[in-house]
């Protein structure tokens, strides 16, 4: 099969806006393994979908998605997919509703930014120590430097003024 | 572009939870799929009828972008087009494009835009079979024509608008 001529036919738009037959759909993901050409073929077209989607976009009236969490809530419960490790409360969550989430004003972050923030706060606060540490270890040399010039300017006077007894005699 | 939905990052939404993945979803790609929307509806209030009805119906089998060879958000279009062609299969009169079946001319939205340069035959081919959801037997003995003609005229289209996107 010539995969360039598969290509150009039109088969990779058909299948990607969702109008291809049955058959073809399924010849061409049967040839999906074979040909990483194709692959690639599918996520550029969706790629030039996407971005024209992106070109054309109106925002829907506000209020829209309240609707569509009102909606959520009254369907039927759906479990949420459970990660590999935490199969243990997976049992107990066989009747959970679709959660919900309000709009708030919080942020959500990645849990990364946590033990980030931690060793930040932990540098900070060696830093504040460390700053007053060496502050009052500052105040205290120069509170002796000025004490030892006080002593020194002292004995230097002591040393020069005349000894009024030998000047009687 | 700002940041696609990857399907990676679709799988993490879903652990965090299904509200939080339908409305990281409709925050990206609720505008885009409006817009897309209004090609089946005649009207933007119908189209938000649609809008709410695609992401409360796809709430519960988002799994399944996980197996489409598509990405994310064409994995969403044509989940979305599904959705409004079996709305229209159960209620008839719920929605119809104007000009589809009015004998208007074709508005010139979104993928119709890209069809101006085509010939009358090619934009109805493109729009009984893509907007309406017709079989292309019925649409060919409705043209006087055998299958693989419409067919032909399908990818025909398929291609001018791969150029036109390009």
């Amino acid at each position: 099969m010539n995969i360039q001529q598969y290509i150009a036919s039109g088969i990779i738009e058909t299948y990607v806006l969702g109008l291809a037959l049955p058959e073809e759909a399924s010849q061409l993901e049967r040839l999906l393994p074979f040909y990483p050409e194709l692959q690639a073929a599918i996520s550029d077209f969706g790629f030039q979908v996407e971005l024209f989607a992106i070109q054309n976009e109106v925002p829907p009236p506000t209020g829209t998605f309240s609707r569509i969490q009102d909606r959520l809530r009254e369907l039927p419960a759906v479990k949420n997919p459970v990660r590999p490790a935490g199969r243990a409360s997976e049992d107990k969550k066989e009747n959970e509703y679709v959660p919900v989430r309000e709009s708030s004003t919080h942020i959500r972050v990645h849990k990364y930014w946590r033990v980030a923030f931690i060793v930040v706060f932990i540098l900070s606060k060696l830093l504040l120590f460390g700053f007053i540490y060496f502050l009052l270890q500052y105040r205290h040399a120069e509170r002796d430097l000025r004490a030892l010039k006080l002593q020194e300017q002292t004995t230097n006077k002591a040393n020069l003024s005349p000894d009024p007894q030998d000047g009687e005699k | 572009m700002e940041k696609t939905i990857t399907k990676d990052i679709l799988r993490d939404e879903l652990f965090s939870g299904r509200g939080s993945a339908v409305e990281k979803l409709f925050h990206r790609y609720g505008g885009m799929l409006f817009s897309y929307i209004q090609q089946f509806a005649p009207s933007r209030t119908e189209a938000e009828d649609l809008l709410v009805n695609i992401f409360a119906r796809l709430a519960s089998r988002l799994e399944t972008a996980f197996e489409s060879n598509l990405s994310v958000y064409c994995w969403l279009q044509t989940e979305a087009r599904k959705i409004i062609l079996e709305s229209r299969q159960q209620d008839p009169g719920l929605v119809f494009p104007k000009g589809s079946n009015s004998g208007e001319s074709d508005r010139k939205v979104y993928y119709f835009s890209l069809l101006v340069d085509a010939s009358p035959e090619h934009r109805h081919v493109f729009r009984e079979l893509f907007v309406n959801g017709r079989q292309r037997e019925d649409l060919a003995i409705e043209m006087n024509r055998d299958v693989t003609h419409v067919g032909d005229i399908l990818r025909d289209c398929m291609v001018i608008i791969r150029k036109k996107l390009a």
